[in-house]
């Protein structure tokens, strides 16, 4: 079934498509994330190439929203597809699909290598001084041509900005950063009740949020 | 705990952001609610990949690509 789908993937032209439930567009006839990580747990590296060659922005893009610089963040990223090859056979379909797998992999290692490394600091200060500038970090990137874009990640921002600037942080600094309620409650000088109100109203939103997209799309 | 509070420690959960100290009654409202309360965890999970999309994807040196490959390729033969 995998190899009919790569043959097919070859032969059949690129098509636009956009849907909220497969993140990077699919040729027709590509072998989905699914099919991918079955040929994974069967030791197939050409299945890992095209997993790699589908996530790597995305994961890479995590991974130095976290640890902030561009080294470390390939290194990481090298790691983690291993892990990825090495882990494979931890991965259930009943459990979530391959790309929140991936992600939540990814993101424990960079947490984990943030803490670990004396880059925390130099971090930390970085962090700091964005803060201090934009508390809403998930929108400091957008651009006219974002806005235009109508895709799975302007969406998903749609989603996220429509939150209020406190309730953005909290959740940015909890999921990026790693950072426990008490944490975030000392870093932004904020009551301990108050952040957990943040993260919960927050998340809450965005869940509700995200399930609202599905049903559209 | 009633299941609108556990739904709430869940979105919590999945991120890592409960306290210590809220984690033990989140394990005891997970069991009471048994595999209602295990469907809505997986739920969650989507906002790990939600949050990863929301990122403008960035590009990964053309070597990482290769020096993985090979990793994989070698350790598979051996």
């Amino acid at each position: 079934m995998y190899r009919r789908a790569k043959k097919q993937a070859r032969r059949k032209p690129k098509r636009e498509t956009r849907r909220f439930s497969a993140p990077p567009q699919l040729e027709p006839g590509a072998p989905t994330d699914l099919q991918l990580m079955h040929a994974i747990q069967s030791q197939d590296p050409e299945a890992l190439s095209q997993l790699y060659d589908r996530y790597n922005g995305i994961l890479k893009a995590l991974i130095l929203r976290v640890i902030h610089n561009e080294a470390e963040a390939d290194d990481l990223l090298q790691e983690i597809f291993m892990e990825i090859w090495n882990q494979a056979r931890n991965f259930s379909a009943q459990k979530g699909k391959p790309l929140g797998w991936m992600v939540t992999l990814a993101r424990r290692r960079a947490i984990d290598g943030l803490r670990k490394k004396q880059a925390y600091a130099r971090a930390e200060q970085r962090l700091q001084s964005e803060t201090e500038q934009q508390p809403d970090a998930w929108v400091h990137n957008a651009t006219e041509e974002e806005i235009a874009l109508s895709d799975t990640r302007f969406l998903i921002r749609k989603v996220i900005n429509g939150l209020p600037p406190a309730q953005q942080q909290a959740i940015d600094l909890a999921f990026f950063r790693g950072m426990s309620q008490r944490e975030i409650a000392a870093k932004t000088n904020t009551p301990l009740g108050t952040v957990k109100t943040r993260l919960e109203l927050g998340l809450k939103k965005i869940y509700d949020g995200l399930k609202e997209l599905k049903d559209e799309l | 705990m009633n299941f609108e509070q556990f739904q709430n420690q869940s979105r919590l959960y999945v991120i890592g952001a409960l306290e210590p100290e809220e984690v033990e009654e989140f394990e005891k409202a997970r069991k009471k609610f048994g595999q209602k309360a295990e469907d809505f965890i997986t739920k969650c999970y989507a906002l790990h990949e939600a949050f990863a999309l929301s990122l403008r994807p960035a590009k990964a040196s053309a070597a990482i690509k290769d020096r993985l490959m090979s990793m994989v390729r070698e350790r598979k033969v051996s």
